[in-house]
């Protein structure tokens, strides 16, 4: 699971997948806020769904690829 | 490897970075994919007109001048972009009243064919030669205006630009005694908000008030010959 952080000399793909992941869904939240005439909470709670269902398949894919 | 890693993170972070520093107006990565309304939101286009400081984007998209193509037939085009507030009769004139938004095309056209009989500037004392009798004026804090009037074949015309003695800028494009095509661009009230299309009291109307119409190419009235 160490390799998840880092690995020889560069950052895990398991972290740095999970990184762009997040950085992107914030994005992505921001921009449907913008066009979906929606509540806030509910646009919260969708996209924190999102992210949760996101990074556990990161976490999987990564365990599958080196497993 | 790792520096490819940090490239893309950082320019993630900057991203992120520009997304809080506009927050919470549209950040301009999304801004292209966002319609005008929500691309400049009307709180920060005031906001920008008390400073005087715009963004390009937004003046570029204010400043548009599409080409128009009126539909055939004699009937009045509306004069400008926006919303119909109101279409009242007083004194044997009808007054059809469009409201311009920001987002709104502020380039006025003829809404007949016909020859420019005046074209009259009321500045910072128009109030005082024609009252607030009007309610399209009292919704301005001072308003000031430019007025075309225009005979046609069908009757005389008239279209008032008004803005409000802050923005103050009326361009109109035709002189007295010029001959004006139906839809031929007239002027551009730059920042300003309201356009009145002053048409004789027996002119029937192919609008309602709330509809939206567009300039040199929505049919507003049947021609009248009443002037």
């Amino acid at each position: 699971m160490s390799e998840f952080f880092w690995v020889s000399r560069h950052l895990g793909w398991g972290i740095f997948s999970l990184l762009v992941f997040t950085a992107l869904w914030l994005l992505l939240t921001d921009l449907v806020w913008r066009l979906k005439d929606i509540r806030v909470r509910r646009l919260l709670a969708m996209m924190a769904a999102g992210w949760a269902v996101g990074a556990v398949l990161v976490v999987a894919g990564f365990c599958l690829l080196k497993g | 490897m790792l520096a490819v890693q940090i490239f893309v993170l950082l320019v993630l972070v900057l991203a992120l970075g520009a997304w809080i520093a506009c927050f919470p107006y549209p950040s301009p990565l999304v801004r292209h994919w966002l319609p005008p309304r929500k691309r400049w939101p009307e709180r920060q286009i005031r906001g920008w007109l008390k400073t005087g400081r715009f963004d390009r984007g937004f003046l570029a998209y204010f400043y548009r001048d599409p080409e128009r193509v009126a539909p055939s037939g004699t009937g009045v085009l509306a004069p400008a972009d926006g919303l119909v507030t109101s279409a009242d009769v007083r004194d044997g004139i009808r007054y059809l009243v469009i409201a311009l938004s920001f987002w709104d095309m502020h380039v006025q056209s003829s809404p007949l064919a016909g020859r420019v009989v005046s074209v009259t500037a009321h500045g910072e004392d128009f109030m005082d030669g024609e009252g607030r009798d009007f309610a399209f004026l009292r919704e301005k804090s001072c308003p000031v205006q430019k007025r075309m009037v225009i005979q046609t074949h069908e009757g005389t015309l008239a279209v008032r630009l008004i803005t409000s003695v802050a923005a103050r800028r009326i361009e109109t494009w035709v002189e007295e005694g010029d001959q004006v095509e139906r839809g031929q661009r007239i002027g551009r009230i730059l920042l300003g908000s309201t356009v009145v299309l002053e048409l004789p009291a027996a002119t029937v109307l192919r609008v309602q008030v709330g509809e939206r119409v567009r300039a040199g190419e929505t049919v507003v009235a049947e021609a009248s010959r009443a002037s």
